[in-house]
């Protein structure tokens, strides 16, 4: 993502008096073994009725930048997406220090974590299919 | 001046679910707050990988079981703009009825928890006595008095006939009156409002800037009520939505009373607007997968709700994720707590009304 670009863009909807209505990381997977799962980020921003998002896609070592200058609610989010997605998030306005949420696989929406639930949800309908 | 740590939670007597903030204290003053959640953090989110999307909403309806109508609703809104479902009228109007009612019990439950927690013990049964003549409306409308399960992607499962609409009505009313005399109490009691008023003030400013959202926000003058879209019907009625502006403990107090009397009037002019008769269709059948994504907002009790949904075509959906308004008003949360008195802690975060469930999922 280009890192500039971006900030300018959620700094014109701070600006325009927008509010950010939301942080969300969706874990998305690779369409083959050659390539790597990716992750997609959306910042939604909420302004009277009107609703807009900018969108970017990171790969899993990339990290994002905190738009908690903008927006000081966003600490949260950015905690959120880096207990539960593992997405590294630089210039964190408050840091939790992973203390955010207790839970019982440390990122549970890793590509890996996603791929292993996957993998056994699969394998349990087919030994119980078997069984059937 | 030497700081004290003292952890607030995840067990306390104001708190009906577990959180913890760490106080950081300077003499009787807070100077800072550090959240910790996650105490119940149940994955619900991530049972989309196993669940295949028409039983989902079972699912979020269990998200909270004070918000449930309105989770079920939600996702099930959500659903139906991916897949371009048209829902039937009557349909519609019934989920609004129940949204609003769902208001009602859920504004009930808090002003009894918050009567509770500034030692007002009449007070609080006072609130849930009357919450469960609503617990008893869902129980005879939808089956269930926590968990409705009344929402399918198309529509809805049960009708409710004309005559038992008006008896609700009639019964909301009695309520209403019942009600009013309860918050005459809360408006004017002298020890309501020497806990309350001036405590916990957060300016319009300071709303706007942590993004507050729902009767936090309105009590601080911020006219943002996600009903004013127009969205769900909401456009048919006379609605304006209730704000105050102290921003303070006694504010957020006021504006949910004055949304239990709104939501009444709400009910009243829909069950007249609502298209009438026996055997109006309910449900269009979805068939198919979705294909898509969408972002749905509706107004929660506590506020505004954003959900996210992305569905790639098979049977299970790919992302779905519930921003409910406590997460949002956390900021908000910490805010408040900072420059506070120890002793006004449990009072200010109480009137937030967290919902630690939704927060989590």
């Amino acid at each position: 993502m280009d890192k500039e670009s971006f900030l300018t863009r959620v700094g014109e909807y701070q600006k325009g008096g927008w509010r950010l209505a939301l942080i969300n990381a969706t874990t998305v997977p690779a369409a083959d073994e050659a390539t790597p799962g990716v992750f997609e980020v959306t910042w939604a921003f909420a302004k009277d009725l009107e609703f807009e998002t900018i969108r970017e896609t990171i790969n899993q070592a990339d990290a994002v930048p905190s738009v908690s200058d903008f927006f000081g609610a966003a600490f949260l989010y950015e905690n959120e997406i880096r207990e539960l997605f593992g997405i590294d998030v630089t210039g964190l306005g408050l840091d939790l220090k992973g203390q955010l949420y207790k839970t019982a696989t440390r990122i549970p929406f890793a590509h890996s974590a996603v791929k292993a639930r996957i993998e056994a949800a699969a394998a349990a309908a087919a030994a119980s299919a078997k069984k059937a | 001046m030497k700081r004290t740590v003292i952890p607030f939670g995840p067990q306390h007597p104001v708190l009906p679910e577990p959180i913890v903030l760490d106080l950081i204290l300077e003499d009787e003053k807070v100077v800072d707050a550090i959240p910790t959640i996650g105490y119940i953090h149940r994955g619900l989110e991530a049972m989309v990988e196993r669940v295949e999307y028409t039983e989902m909403g079972f699912v979020v309806e269990r998200i909270c079981g004070i918000c449930s109508f309105m989770h079920g609703m939600g996702y099930c809104l959500a659903l139906e703009s991916i897949m371009n479902v048209e829902v039937p009228d009557r349909a519609r109007w019934l989920r609004i009825i129940w949204a609003e009612t769902s208001r009602i019990q859920s504004h009930l439950l808090w002003l009894g928890l918050g009567a509770d927690a500034f030692g007002f013990e009449n007070l609080f049964m006072h609130c849930w006595r009357m919450r469960e003549e609503i617990l008893d409306i869902f129980e005879k409308t939808t089956g269930g008095r926590i968990i409705h399960s009344v929402n399918r992607i198309g529509g809805v499962k049960r009708d409710i006939s004309d005559s038992e609409l008006v008896a609700i009505v009639a019964k909301l009313d009695e309520l209403g009156k019942a009600f009013d005399k309860t918050a005459r109490v809360f408006a004017s009691d002298a020890s309501i409002r020497h806990r309350l008023s001036g405590v916990g003030v957060l300016s319009m400013e300071e709303a706007r800037a942590v993004d507050a959202v729902g009767p936090m926000a309105r009590a601080s003058g911020v006219r943002l009520d996600t009903r004013l879209t127009g969205q769900n019907l909401y456009d048919q009625l006379e609605f304006e939505p209730v704000l105050e502006t102290a921003g303070d403990c006694l504010a957020r107090v006021v504006v949910r009373m004055r949304e239990v009397r709104q939501s009444i009037d709400l009910i009243h002019q829909m069950v007249e607007k609502m298209p009438k008769g026996e055997g109006l269709p309910l449900e269009t059948k979805v068939r198919g997968m979705p294909s898509g994504e969408t972002f749905t907002r509706l107004e929660q009790p506590r506020g505004e709700v954003v959900y996210y949904v992305k569905a790639n075509g098979t049977k299970y959906l790919e992302r779905f994720r519930a921003r409910t308004p406590t997460f949002a008003n956390v900021p908000a949360m910490i805010k408040l707590v900072k420059g506070c008195d120890l002793a006004d802690v449990p009072n200010i975060i109480l009137t937030i009304d967290p919902c630690i469930s939704c927060t989590e999922r």
